[in-house]
């Protein structure tokens, strides 16, 4: 029976050739951009290298120093007892507004107080936001870099493709070493071989690269720094307190433990830092952090919520309707199209049905059709995707980004196409399933 | 074989009712070769569509190979049209997008019958009609009289015991209507199949055991 489909589906596509085009072609376009959205999804949060751990990460990157305002309402209240009248006030203590310093924190507090929570593996702590601007041959350079702890290298699943990273006596004696990406080395040295052992000029001071890594090209924080050092090789003096600083934590779960449990474990630590250290600043009494999954740090970024889950459920939210938006406009244009294609092929379903065919296997023949046409318009539409991806990573679009094509990456723009293929041709296939033997016969458009 | 009881026919609309047919009894027995005659739109073809389950009686019941049809749009029908019935109608109903091999074996596609049976079911369909050497042409190849042949090969393949043709010989040239003809009566003689066949053609009618004459939607003989 498939093979009977498949000729006639085959044949189908030759029999109008227009329709045929105007449909491959709004079926490739929109798989297309489908697909390099997927692509972009997938590369961003997916659990690909140097995110290999992603799933078991919680990121503390703000510290809260808070305080609360507190009013004292007072009412009064008449009440009768005896007939004679008497007078009952009340007090209330409500809070009327707070005051909040959010800052990343100094990395003193992350050792002390967080560096030992049961349901951690591991922990590093980190500066991510600071730049260096280097001149080859008299052209600025905008160097991103990453001031992190020996953790970091186990954390984040860098692939290191020469050299090495910087080790524990290194970080220690604040030594002048610098691991950096195959991308500043082509930047920096113009080549990305035998950079390791060179030296490298970053604000005056000459570091000895010791280690290459590859660029992966993600706008997801922490991973895409172009220079990796010890944090001991940074000023570390001028953070504002013993509180704020320079900081960001990221903790590996342990395995078998949930996010939620190790978040709460860092939300208790935060109740245990002292709040009368001298430099604290004046008038705040309370302390938080408020820890989130790497995915809510990315929704955060979409749509900020102080609580990280809400942000990744609205996040999500967003990204699901903004899908199906662009998946429902083209799917009904397309069920329209099909309507139309089926209708013509009326008498062609009266005979079927005459001989046999019930509801079922002619929903299953046409939608069996509709997903050919649909996979053929998908690997067109595959073929513009590689195509615009290729595009948007040699041109830098999308900040550094760079878009993968992983064999994820060909599942889920299958698994869309199918699900394009199935939706945009049940509904006509389900509707001429239903027509009257008889009527369809009288049609006689064989 | 076919037993139907007063059966009636009606169209409505919100303004006018047309009584297509009007409390037929008519019993044809397995084997008989019967022809319907009647003026256009005496109700011929709804008559058949009946018997055939491919439309429903406003009123009345019918009887196919001594079952009671209820629900036409059931599987059950969809099985016994494919198991008990064939069809063979005026303009072909070919489809153009199949080779001939290929349209013959269609009522086999909804069967549990595996590809090389139903290959070699079709082409004895078609070598008993003649057209063992056009299976790989498609149906824009063939004269009208071929089709038709094609037709009545796709209408027998799976040996229904009832044959149901609509005017099978009305678009076709008296030399080819009857080689069609001819067909049909061997099948009936030689392989015992019923077959209820709606005519224009006094001459082909003729040709078969009974005559049944409507007007108006009322058998009159």
């Amino acid at each position: 029976m498939i093979s009977n489909y498949l000729k006639l589906a085959w044949r189908m596509l030759g029999r109008n050739k227009f329709f045929t085009f105007i449909s491959l072609f709004g079926i490739s376009f929109t798989l297309g951009i489908l697909m390099v959205i997927l692509s972009f999804l997938q590369s961003e949060l997916g659990t690909n290298r140097p995110l290999t751990h992603k799933n078991d990460f919680v990121v503390v990157n703000m510290l809260t120093l808070k305080t609360e305002f507190f009013d004292t309402i007072v009412g009064v209240d008449t009440s009768f007892i005896d007939s004679k009248m008497v007078l009952d006030s009340t007090l209330e203590i409500k809070s009327s507004g707070s005051m909040q310093w959010n800052s990343e924190m100094n990395n003193g507090i992350a050792e002390e107080y967080l560096s030992d929570l049961p349901s951690a593996e591991k922990m590093t702590v980190f500066i991510e936001h600071s730049e260096y601007d280097v001149y080859i041959n008299g052209v600025k350079l905008k160097l991103h870099s990453l001031h992190g702890d020996v953790n970091y290298w186990d954390l984040i699943d860098h692939q290191i493709l020469d050299g090495r990273v910087f080790d524990k006596a290194e970080f220690d004696q604040a030594a002048k070493v610098v691991v950096i990406s195959d991308k500043t080395a082509l930047n920096y040295f113009g080549k990305t071989t035998g950079v390791v052992g060179n030296e490298m000029l970053l604000d005056g001071l000459n570091y000895k690269v010791i280690g290459m890594y590859k660029h992966f090209g993600k706008i997801v924080p922490y991973v895409s720094p172009d220079v990796v050092l010890p944090y001991t090789c940074a000023q570390l003096d001028n953070q504002d307190s013993f509180y704020h600083g320079f900081f960001c934590t990221l903790f590996k779960k342990k395995s078998g433990v949930s996010s939620e449990k190790l978040k709460e474990e860092i939300k208790y630590a935060a109740s245990t830092i002292p709040m009368d250290h001298p430099s604290k600043p004046e008038g705040y009494e309370q302390l938080e952090f408020n820890p989130a999954t790497y995915d809510e740090v990315f929704a955060q970024a979409i749509y900020y919520e102080r609580e990280a889950s809400k942000s990744l459920w609205i996040a999500k939210w967003i990204l699901i309707s903004l899908m199906s938006f662009f998946i429902v406009l083209p799917t009904l244009n397309l069920i329209n199209l099909n309507v139309s294609r089926i209708l013509d092929r009326s008498s062609e379903i009266g005979v079927r049905k005459a001989f046999g065919a019930h509801k079922g296997n002619i929903v299953a023949q046409f939608v069996f059709e509709n997903v050919l046409q649909t996979l053929l318009g998908g690997l067109i539409g595959l073929g513009l995707a590689v195509f615009l991806i290729k595009l948007i990573n040699k041109s830098g679009f999308i900040r550094n980004a760079i878009l993968e094509l992983s064999p994820n990456f060909f599942l889920y723009s299958f698994l869309v196409t199918l699900l394009f293929g199935i939706l945009s041709g049940l509904l006509p296939a389900i509707k001429m399933s239903k027509l009257q033997i008889v009527n369809a016969l009288k049609e006689n458009k064989l | 074989m076919i037993k139907l009881n007063k059966i009636s026919k009606v169209y409505r609309t919100k303004t006018i009712e047309t009584t297509a047919l009007n409390e037929i009894d008519l019993h044809i027995p397995k084997g008989e070769f019967l022809s319907i005659m009647g003026p256009s739109g005496c109700g011929k073809s709804t008559l058949l569509n009946i018997m055939g389950l491919l439309d429903e009686p406003s009123d009345g019941s019918i009887l196919v190979s001594g079952q009671s049809i209820k629900n036409y749009a059931s599987r059950e029908t969809s099985k016994f049209r494919n198991q008990k019935l064939g069809f063979i109608f005026q303009s072909f109903h070919l489809i153009p997008d199949l080779s001939v091999l290929d349209n013959v074996e269609l009522p086999l596609l909804y069967r549990n019958v595996s590809s090389k049976d139903r290959k070699q079911m079709a082409s004895a369909a078609l070598e008993s009609v003649g057209l063992a050497n056009r299976k790989s042409h498609f149906p824009s190849q063939l004269s009208g009289g071929q089709k038709q042949r094609v037709a009545i090969a796709r209408a027998i393949v799976g040996n229904p015991e009832i044959i149901l043709a609509d005017e099978p010989t009305g678009n076709l040239d008296s030399v080819m209507g009857n080689e069609v003809m001819d067909i049909l009566t061997k099948l009936n003689t030689q392989n015992g199949t019923t077959i209820v066949m709606v005519t224009h053609d006094e001459s082909m009618a003729k040709k078969t055991h009974r005559l049944v004459r409507l007007y108006d939607g009322s058998q009159v003989a």
